[in-house]
């Protein structure tokens, strides 16, 4: 309690510090956005604003990177307690929370739907934007997934590309097997208390925690029980490297521990990041479950942008959104190139960038693949308590590696989830 | 005296007095009031509303239904007392044993261990928990270590699994919290008369019989006091399980402790700040009662 106090305390002086030096600049103005990862939509933000202070010199921007965890944190707390000096201007949202933030905080942040034309994007995206018909966001990156695999390792194994093309969850595992049997490495790693994977598997089956109308909906769910009896499968055949947290995670496959690695399209400016590695990458599509109506596509993460609707450069903001992100076709070229960044307007994938093969992929036509598998992600309603989902999936996937059947995990989740959800 | 004398001159001093004292705890009784009291009072009438981040309505108890029957909430509060339980004892007992090893005259370069085992508690707990983290990854030094010396053949996964991951909160925070309760022994050892030590020796009672039957009652204030704020300091353990589990209180909720659910049910989680209110109060009912035995027990020794 104590610590809690004073963490908040902290937190509250913070705020109206960084509340005091926003409110400085009277009409040169200042957009301050807040966002998270520095390689990518940090040095995304930064590219966007330069772009948009070419042609308004009278508005300069200040990117701020946190945490993500902090961003959420920084911003549930000002929210709730009204303190809205303390907000920047824009703010990146991981889609997962979007519907919380906009259902549980209304008239936090500013519609904008009127000023950007919506129908250029990815409909997944808006749609999970809208509440009560109004848009409230600028779409930005999209999370489509991908099978990263190590060629050298898979042909010592004595496996071919070719090989690795819409298999089936069942086929990755008996490859797994046979490269650790003749490489030594773990066939792939996991973050063993986060539900990414879960949510990977279970979209590519057209499914969700929810069911489209934002139900609750885990029993009976063909999806979701492939995606826990696939990784139960997975760590019973000894496949996965056990990651305790994002940095391990990341090291296993970056350092040649694991042999593949299933995951967004945002990870690629990490592995490219490895240049020793270059030729020894390949890309394939996420293997499938075997059930009625999986496809070998599925998303993971993805963020969009929001104007807070107390911020003073509001219209100012909307319209620099609207004008980089909307409508800057050479923008998303250079992201996508420079950072990897699969953005989710639709006219942009026609251009050059996205023909070009990769020789760090061994000649793949990366951002091609990327962009065919994100027109076929199922669209599923990801409702408002993904993260009390995630915590009630990892909480009880280690019974069902122990053998309990798999109805009864699915049972103990659904109670868990109906109690945190209310 | 006079000042409860009639007269005037009195009632005046009086109130000299109570002016000058009131302005003197003025400044005091302000910030208490704005950063303890408001907060208390103001969570205390959150606790009775519940709903989606501003979203509240007036639930009365319903918050305390919903903690009856919220399984993960007796997850976290029997995590919560088993880490209590298990750790508050091994570090009394460790802390006791070194503050008497440290506190014989005979010990060379006692100051250097005094310095060496004090030192965790003045790391920053993120810092250590990230380094403990990193030191018990499945292929970390210590699992590395403990192959190589031959202690066991397989690594132990320490955060993947619910028992180890318990075991290794409980490593850290004894690893963190020792030294801090060491040093009131030493203190309090420094100050017991020799001479009663001495007589016991000269009439043959061996040393461990000197520790048991004479320093340990003669400490036992100061063994009371370490106990009581240790255990109320594991009631609100939080920065540890948050940054070696990011957050989570995996493995299987195993490490999840009531701060934590609270930071969950507030940050993480849909917002409900209501119900983490209820929460949080849970703590002070929990810590209430450990200081009132506290209480309980000194009054009984007199």
């Amino acid at each position: 309690m104590d610590n809690l106090t004073w963490r908040g305390l902290g937190l509250r002086a913070a705020l109206a510090c960084a509340g005091l030096m926003a409110a400085a600049p009277a009409f040169a103005a200042e957009i301050t956005i807040w966002c998270w990862d520095p390689n990518f939509n940090v040095a995304i933000m930064r590219e966007a604003g330069q772009r948009y202070t070419k042609t308004h010199p009278d508005v300069t921007f200040n990117v701020v990177d946190f945490a993500k965890a902090d961003v959420e944190q920084k911003l549930q707390t000002a929210l709730a307690s009204g303190t809205t000096s303390a907000l920047p201007d824009i703010v990146l949202i991981e889609d997962y929370g979007a519907q919380k933030y906009l259902q549980s905080f209304p008239g936090a942040f500013a519609p904008m739907s009127g000023k950007v034309d919506y129908k250029g994007f990815a409909p997944y995206k808006v749609e999970l934007m809208t509440v009560d018909g109004k848009v409230y966001g600028m779409p930005f990156d999209s999370g489509v997934t991908g099978l990263f695999y190590r060629r050298d390792y898979l042909e010592q194994a004595g496996f071919k590309p070719q090989d690795l093309q819409d298999i089936t969850w069942d086929r990755y595992i008996e490859i797994g097997k046979a490269v650790e049997a003749k490489t030594g490495k773990k066939m792939t790693t996991q973050e063993l208390n986060n539900g990414g994977m879960t949510r990977i598997i279970m979209q590519s089956g057209n499914g969700w925690y929810f069911d489209k109308k934002g139900k609750l909906a885990v029993n009976d769910n063909a999806a979701l029980k492939g995606a826990l009896e696939t990784q139960a499968k997975m760590i019973k055949a000894g496949l996965i490297k056990p990651a305790t947290g994002w940095n391990d995670y990341v090291k296993a496959f970056t350092s040649g521990d694991v042999a593949s690695v299933v995951t967004g399209v945002w990870i690629t400016g990490t592995i490219k990041a490895q240049a020793d590695q270059a030729g020894k990458w390949g890309i394939a599509p996420i293997p499938k479950l075997d059930i009625p109506g999986a496809v070998h596509a599925s998303n993971l993460g993805g963020s969009s942008w929001y104007v807070l609707a107390s911020s003073k450069q509001k219209e100012k903001a909307i319209d620099f959104l609207n004008e980089v992100y909307a409508k800057d076709l050479d923008f998303y070229q250079k992201i996508l190139t420079e950072r990897g960044a699969v953005g989710s307007l639709m006219a942009a994938r026609t251009g050059a960038a996205y023909q070009q093969a990769d020789a760090f992929f061994g000649g793949d036509k990366v951002w091609q693949n990327f962009s065919d598998w994100l027109g076929k992600v199922p669209a599923v309603n990801y409702g408002i308590f993904t993260n009390e989902l995630d915590t009630a999936v990892t909480a009880n996937l280690p019974a069902l590696v122990d053998g309990k059947p798999v109805d009864a995990v699915l049972k103990a989740i659904n109670d868990q989830a109906e109690l945190q959800i209310q | 005296m006079a000042m409860t004398g009639s007269g005037t001159r009195a009632g005046g001093l009086r109130r000299y007095y109570d002016v000058n004292g009131w302005l003197f705890v003025a400044p005091a009784l302000l910030l208490i009031g704005t950063l303890m009291l408001y907060p208390i009072v103001s969570s205390l009438m959150l606790s009775v509303y519940s709903g989606r981040g501003m979203m509240m309505r007036f639930v009365g108890a319903g918050n305390l239904v919903r903690l009856y029957s919220d399984p993960v909430f007796w997850t976290a509060l029997s995590n919560t007392i088993v880490f209590f339980v298990i750790q508050v004892p091994i570090m009394i007992v460790l802390a006791l044993v070194m503050a008497n090893a440290l506190n014989d005259p005979r010990l060379r370069f006692s100051g250097l261990f005094r310095t060496a085992i004090f030192l965790p508690c003045i790391t920053s707990l993120v810092a250590y928990s990230i380094l403990f983290k990193s030191m018990f990854s499945v292929d970390g030094i210590v699992n590395r270590t403990m192959m190589a010396i031959g202690v066991m053949d397989q690594p132990i996964s320490w955060l993947t699994d619910p028992f180890w991951a318990k075991v290794l909160v409980i490593i850290a925070i004894t690893w963190r919290w020792t030294g801090y309760n060491m040093i009131f022994y030493l203190a309090s050892l420094q100050n017991l008369d020799r001479s009663v030590d001495e007589a016991a020796r000269i009439d043959g009672v061996p040393a461990w019989g000197r520790f048991f039957f004479l320093t340990v009652p003669m400490l036992k204030p100061v063994i009371l006091f370490t106990t009581i704020t240790s255990t109320i300091g594991t009631l609100q353990l939080f920065d540890e399980v948050y940054s070696l589990t990011e957050g989570t209180g995996g493995p299987s909720n195993a490490t999840l402790t009531l701060s934590l659910y609270i930071y969950n049910l507030t940050f993480r989680f849909m917002p409900n700040f209501g119900y983490a209110a209820t929460l949080s109060y849970v703590i002070v009912v929990l810590v209430a009662l450990l200081s009132f035995l506290q209480f309980y027990a000194v009054r009984e020794r007199r």
